[in-house]
């Protein structure tokens, strides 16, 4: 056994993170983790990353007893992780962050040139669509998640731990992910891998370990598993219907938007919205549609010929008071740094973005705004210790709850979701479809971007597909399969 | 206990008022008597009221380093126009004037996009030009007795500047943690980006952030052109750093989204309480700055998280 962590335990303030949980890992083995929203996943990663010390249990690697004080530590024994909340240099270009603390060249004279070029090839041998010298602070979050990996690949360490690699990025990286994931476990590589998608667990994966409530409830081969069972063991019940679809679509046109541009990005995009139907936008990383997203929110710059919502002319929005005013909101897909404020509370984050609700003219009802936080934690399940834990302090899935619950007490007549199930564990994306099917029944217009397509495919009646900023395609009814969601995305033209 | 502990966390300034008061208490048999007390707390006054001013605007992830020229041209104004008589008037203008050039910080830095401490800079340099244009250089002295009642005078034993002291605290506590612009202005400096897309006008509230800071800062001055019976071109250099190592020693944090009016005003009574102490101590004033800058660093390493 490479790696034995012995009954971890974890105390936060108001929760018991980890109780007890035990985990190990062969050399050359894909071990998963799974469980739901605040399970304690991340929490049991960070305690082998250095991150957080443990309250009780011990970490043997190689036989030996090991203390982990700090990263660097952790690093130094050969363990490298790419965390759920990415830590790369927002200043710096892509090819310093992934050779980070390694430059090459000497302390006097960093050789940037060799750095770039060596990061470029390492980018292509990983056929992720990057460039070396762009700023990481401008890419969007799957890029950065592809640098975290890029990071993480090419530290050459013996255990390489992953926190949801593939939440935030396409069906063609994740392959490529999962192609490198299994060379490297052939070079006797150890990796632990978390996610939310059961399907990559069973196609990556050779052992399982189920988390729940910060409890080990289940571990051992993948094979020795179904589906169903993993379900029941992350969740406490089985989920019969993974995606409901109950949407009414009408014929009634509510929103539509003719040449929209949001220059640098997206170019001469045309669709409409019906009542009561799930819109679908779809397409790989950076093909514009998070930019189509924040273009239509007033976010970015953007310009349209033509835009009508209901029956009303739209002119111009110029940025998101606009957007809100006319009771259009969109969901941002970056939790980060566009969703959540992190050093403040459940209940502020809340209030900030409903000040309509909580506060007349300047003065701010709290008691309302606590109110509509503890509805908020009921509707979504959000797992926190109380309203007002720092939303910083909660595990990513429920954070992006709150994202979701911040947005929806305005009663919106356009929502645009930009990946809204990124990061939420199975039980909690089966009550996001419901929300979805709800909005749409009440006759809000609904506009789903998401880069998981097995979801676009199972929810959405109409599936628009991009690809370099461009609209390829509408796909309808029996058209939208992932093939051919993939084939336009690609660039390919389907019939 | 341990509550306790934590608690002593949450407040560091506290703890360190609390340290620092037992100090000189040992030190000096002079420190810990309720004239002192009043004392001191009329000396930290004028510091106080523009450090909760600045509380405001740092914890909106900004920095206002013009608080000490436009304290000068508040007090110009001010004082040229009391010579004419109108004291209502006269500090009605005192505080347009401290608020208009906020104003004019906040608009720049909001619609300009350029970061406040290059503007602020800016401005600290152009008010404090304006003031000695405005007074020629020369100081303007002798007021009325009504207005030097705000500076010397007390109430029911209570020195007057304590009083507006006590007042600005009150009336910063309350936009922090009862109002939207004391809401905006954590999500603000927590994350502005997200605070925007919430549908927040941001450039308005960041406006009215240092429209509130340039009036703190006018209100300040009021208080010292009454005490000393004089309003001078020189007055204020150097307040801007007394008021952020005031906020900063409350456990403010520089780059935004944390801080708290309580922590400011004890932070800035532990740098009046040393000055007060030093003295006292027949300290020779070349060692009291070191002493100060001192401090600052020890607080805030412990500070840290
Ligand atoms: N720094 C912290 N302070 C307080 N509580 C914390 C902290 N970090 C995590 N927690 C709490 O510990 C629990 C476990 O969180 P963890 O991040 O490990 O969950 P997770 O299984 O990774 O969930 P997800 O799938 O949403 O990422 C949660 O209830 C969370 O709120
Ligand atoms: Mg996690």
């Amino acid at each position: 056994m490479l790696l034995k962590m012995e009954k971890i335990t974890k105390r936060f303030p108001g929760v018991l993170a980890l109780d007890n949980v035990d985990f190990d890992l062969r050399e050359g083995e894909i071990h998963a983790l799974v469980g739901e929203n605040g399970a304690g996943k991340s929490t049991l990663i960070k305690i082998l990353g250095g991150v957080h010390q443990p309250d009780g249990g011990r970490i043997i690697l190689n036989g030996q007893e090991v203390h982990f004080s700090s990263p660097v530590d952790s690093q130094k024994a050969g363990i490298s992780v790419i965390h759920q909340e990415l830590n790369l240099a927002e200043n710096l270009s892509v090819a310093h962050n992934i050779f980070l603390g390694r430059e090459k060249g000497s302390w006097w004279n960093i050789d940037h040139k060799r750095m770039r070029k060596e990061a470029e090839e390492i980018l292509k041998r990983l056929s992720f669509n990057l460039n070396p010298s762009a700023v990481v602070r401008e890419l969007n979050v799957s890029e950065k998640q592809l640098v975290a990996i890029a990071k993480a690949l090419t530290l050459n360490a013996r255990i390489i731990v992953m926190d949801e690699p593939t939440a935030t990025i396409t069906e063609h990286e994740v392959e490529r992910l999962f192609s490198i994931m299994k060379d490297l476990k052939k070079n006797g590589v150890s990796i632990i891998f978390i996610s939310h998608r059961l399907d990559e667990i069973f196609s990556v994966a050779d052992r399982v370990t189920v988390l729940r409530d910060g409890k080990k409830v289940a571990s051992g081969l993948v094979e020795d598993f179904t589906k169903d069972e993993l379900v029941r063991l992350m969740v406490g019940r089985s989920i019969t219907d993974m995606y409901p679809k109950y949407n009414v679509p009408k014929d009634e046109v509510i929103f539509e938007v003719e040449g929209l541009e949001v220059p640098g990005f997206v170019k001469d995009v045309t669709f409409n919205v019906k009542r009561g139907e799930i819109f679908g936008v779809a397409g790989l990383v950076g093909c514009g549609k998070s930019e189509l997203a924040l273009g239509l929110f007033g976010a970015v710059k953007s310009y349209f010929k033509k835009m009508k919502l209901f029956d009303a002319e739209v002119k111009e929005i110029k940025n998101p008071m606009d957007a809100l005013k006319l009771g259009i909101v969109m969901i941002p897909e970056d939790r980060k740094k566009m969703g959540l404020i992190l050093d403040l509370d459940i209940v502020k984050n809340i209030a900030t973005a409903n000040s309509n609700l909580v506060a007349k003219l300047v003065n701010i009802s709290w008691r309302k705004a606590k109110s509509l936080s503890n509805e908020a934690i009921k509707k979504f399940s959000i797992k926190a210790s109380s309203i007002k834990q720092l939303t910083k302090n909660l595990s990513g899935g429920n954070q992006q709850k709150v994202v979701l619950a911040k947005y929806l007490f305005r009663e919106p007549r356009l929502v645009i979701l930009v990946e809204p199930t990124r990061g939420i564990d199975v039980g909690a994306k089966v009550e996001v479809y419901h929300l979805i099917n709800d909005l749409a029944n009440r006759g809000t217009g609904v506009i789903f971007i998401s880069s998981e397509l097995p979801e676009i495919v199972s929810l959405c009646d109409r599936v628009l597909v991009m690809h370099r900023g461009r609209q390829i395609t509408i796909l309808e009814g029996n058209e939208i399969t992932q093939e051919n969601i993939l084939r336009a995305a690609t660039g390919v033209e389907v019939a | 206990m341990k509550r306790f502990f934590e608690w002593m966390r949450r407040y560091p300034a506290f703890v360190g008022f609390i340290g620092i008061v037992v100090v000189f208490s040992l030190l000096s048999d002079r420190f810990f008597t309720i004239s002192n007390f009043l004392n001191v707390l009329r000396q930290v006054s004028i510091q106080a009221i523009i450090a909760f001013g600045m509380t405001i605007v740092i914890i909106s992830g900004g920095i206002d380093l013009s608080v000490g020229s436009v304290f000068a041209i508040s007090a110009a104004v001010l004082a040229s126009i009391l010579k004419t008589g109108n004291i209502f008037l006269a500090i009605l203008a005192g505080i347009a004037v401290g608020g208009a050039f906020g104003l004019f910080n906040g608009f720049v830095i909001a619609k300009g996009k350029i970061q406040p401490f290059i503007v602020t800079l800016a401005t600290m340099a152009i008010a404090r030009s304006f003031t000695l244009v405005y007074m020629q250089g020369m100081p303007i002295t002798g007021f009325s007795r009504t207005f030097r009642f705000i500076g010397r005078g007390s109430i029911g034993g209570i020195p007057v500047p304590v009083l507006i002291m006590f007042g600005m605290f009150l009336l910063t506590w309350y936009i922090l943690s009862k109002t939207k612009l004391g809401l905006y202005a954590y999500s603000i400096g927590g994350n502005e980006e997200a605070t925007r897309l919430s549908g927040v006008n941001v450039d308005m509230y960041k406006m009215m952030i240092y429209t509130l800071s340039g009036t703190f800062s006018a209100v300040s001055a009021i208080v010292l052109t009454a005490r000393l019976n004089s309003a001078q071109p020189i007055f204020g250099q150097n307040y801007e750093l007394d008021a952020i190592a005031a906020v900063v020693l409350g456990g403010a944090s520089l780059s935004g989204g944390k801080g708290t009016v309580v922590g400011t005003l004890f932070g800035a009574l532990i740098m009046g309480i040393i000055n007060n102490g030093l003295n006292l101590l027949n300290v020779s004033p070349f060692y009291q700055q070191a002493v100060k800058g001192a401090v600052i660093l020890a607080a805030v390493l412990l500070e840290r998280e």
